[in-house]
């Protein structure tokens, strides 16, 4: 049986930073508590969490940009520590944001030197450099110099370059950020067609929407622990009731609609609304029953907004991160 | 392996010139610089009652000055602009080691110096009738050579300095003058204070521009110059290997600080 893609085992990372001039404090900071989890070949593995969770310290253990302070990793068979250089030749990664590219350079000019950099032969240089600007959509504009692209067009060069010596593992981080939306629908279009190549990919996002769209199995990861991991569907069923319902009332009625929902066993939580409404939000496998006891507040014009939909996995996000176990 | 090698110079040294070099700033480095740094000579010369600059510490002095100048500036400003921009840690994490991309830099940035250099030879013909006539010129272009591999051990050395900490760069900046002024860029070396030549000892280009300066003179002391380049070759060699130990440790710093990225 082949290796899994990626195994992480009870990775930890501190970072210690210096201050004073004559007595020097160090402070340590833990940027990932123990973590470990592994991404089987082919797999399309979601990373999420809020900002400063251990994301991005995580992917980039696993690219050899960081060291850990503890624990390890292994990338297709490869220890990140110790076989650093085959793990490079293996795996392309992007960091979301602008930077990353040399701006003054065409799109094909950061393309060769990176080419050069991993090694490429003349021959298979210009072959990828033809193919990955057309599937990242750029051909038009290969020798237009990159300080002149919009986000979209350098997060699409991002990938390009990740993907110019076509590696077996793709590390993409946050790669729609900053992006508008057709260009984001482009760029998963293109994530999509990596992983039906059988590329394995790691993806982190603050996108939920774009997560669960995308990934096989997600990993929650929160002040550098990760709290939840399973495939989106899983996780959704992890937080009681099926359906969600959202009722927006003014303050003063809100009391009345609570003991209304009393009986329904369903789990309700109160949210501040516009213009001193409150929402409660009502998660419950019985919409229908909520809506029955619903109807006389509707017919009063009490209720001021009202809608149902399924429960998502920004819902269960939302539920971890603010720290109710699902 | 020797194509690969050479295809990574050329593609390094494309980038360096298109991305670094090709600008106003590198064009005020090299060429502005060296030209204050030679008319205030000129103008001290002029007031010690020399009306005609001395050609080797006012003219070749300025153009030798205007190459450390660019060199410690573009050394600098290469890790410095890689952090800024989120390319270090491309290079880092790429299968190409950090240390080999510094050192073909750093040539690029050396021999991109040499416009100084060249700057000041014309300015000495052209504007100051000095005639070439009489030199050692086989032994000049020996001491050139040693010249350029001081100064590109020097900047490897600078530069892996940098890449150490956010900050590292702020001290190789403090080096610039005190170097400049230790090695006798501008005035014979002989008149500093004993103290001063003893430290000067230890930096490569202190030889070569000594050899320089004797064969450009018409020196023909093939013993004296053989020693200074031999000197300066040898010295060069410690400096790189130096940096090559240390290069591992650095990068491996870098990799557990995380200061890649400027904040």
């Amino acid at each position: 049986m082949p290796d899994p893609a990626i195994s992480v085992d009870h990775l930890h990372k501190t970072f210690t930073s210096r201050s004073g001039f004559w007595r020097r404090k160090a402070k340590t900071t833990t940027a990932i508590k123990d973590i470990s989890f592994t991404v089987e070949r082919g797999e399309l593995f979601g990373l999420l969490g809020p900002n400063g969770a251990g994301k991005t310290t995580t992917v980039k253990i696993l690219a050899t940009i960081l060291l850990p302070t503890s624990g390890g990793a292994t990338i297709l068979g490869h220890d990140v520590v110790r076989e650093t250089q085959a793990v490079r030749e293996r795996i392309g990664f992007t960091f979301g944001g602008a930077r990353g590219l040399y701006t003054r350079l065409s799109a094909v000019d950061n393309l060769l030197y990176f080419a050069e950099l991993y090694g490429l032969a003349p021959a298979v240089t210009r072959r990828r450099i033809d193919e990955l600007l057309a599937l990242v959509g750029l051909d038009d504009r290969r020798d237009d110099r990159v300080e002149t692209y919009s986000s979209g067009m350098q997060q699409r060069l991002h990938l390009a370059r990740a993907l110019l010596h076509d590696p077996e593992l793709i590390y993409l981080d946050e790669p729609t950020v900053g992006i508008d939306p057709v260009g984001a629908r482009e760029l998963r279009k293109t994530v999509r067609e990596l992983a039906r190549r059988g590329k394995t990919i790691l993806l982190t996002t603050h996108y939920m929407a774009e997560a669960e769209e995308l990934c096989d199995r997600i990993a929650i990861i929160k002040e550098g622990d990760i709290v939840a991991l399973d495939s989106p569907a899983s996780l959704k069923k992890r937080i009681p009731g099926d359906s969600l319902v959202e009722i927006e009332v003014r303050a003063a009625d809100l009391a009345l609609l609570q003991a209304a929902l009393k009986d329904l066993r369903a789990k309700c939580q109160t949210l501040a609304g516009d213009d001193g409404n409150k929402k409660l939000s009502v998660r419950t496998r019985q919409p229908e029953a909520v809506m029955q006891a619903m109807a006389p507040f509707i017919a009063s014009q009490q209720v001021r907004n009202l809608e149902v939909r399924n429960q998502t996995l920004e819902d269960v996000y939302i539920s971890i991160i603010q720290g109710k176990k699902p | 392996m020797i194509a690969r090698a050479l295809r990574l110079v050329r593609q390094q040294v494309r980038v360096q010139f298109q991305v670094r070099l090709f600008n106003l700033y590198s064009f005020a480095l090299y060429f502005i610089q060296p030209a204050i740094f030679s008319l205030v000579g000129m103008l001290l010369s002029r007031a010690a009652g020399n009306p005609r600059p001395d050609l080797i510490y006012t003219v070749i002095g300025s153009g030798v000055l205007g190459m450390w100048s660019g060199l410690v500036f573009s050394s600098l400003y290469d890790i410095r602009a890689d952090r800024r921009d989120g390319t270090l840690e491309l290079i880092v994490a790429s299968p190409t080691s950090l240390g080999t991309v510094e050192a073909i830099r750093t040539m690029a940035n050396v021999l991109t110096g040499l416009v100084s250099l060249l700057a000041a030879f014309i300015i000495a013909v052209l504007v100051f009738d000095y005639s070439f006539a009489g030199v050692n010129l086989a032994a000049v272009l020996v001491s050139l050579l040693v010249l350029l591999a001081g100064l590109w051990s020097l900047g490897v050395f600078l530069a892996n300095f940098t890449v150490w900490s956010r900050l590292s760069g702020s001290y190789v900046e403090f080096l610039e003058i005190p170097v400049a002024l230790v090695c006798g860029f501008m005035y014979p070396i002989r008149i500093l204070p004993e103290w001063m030549q003893a430290v000067s000892t230890i930096f490569p280009i202190r030889w070569a521009l000594e050899a320089l300066d004797a064969a450009l003179t018409g020196s023909h002391d093939l013993a004296r110059l053989a020693e200074c380049w031999g000197l300066g070759l040898l010295l060069s060699f410690l400096f790189w290997g130096v940096t090559r130990l240390l290069e591992g440790r650095v990068h491996d710093r870098i990799r557990v600080t995380g200061e890649m990225r400027s904040i």
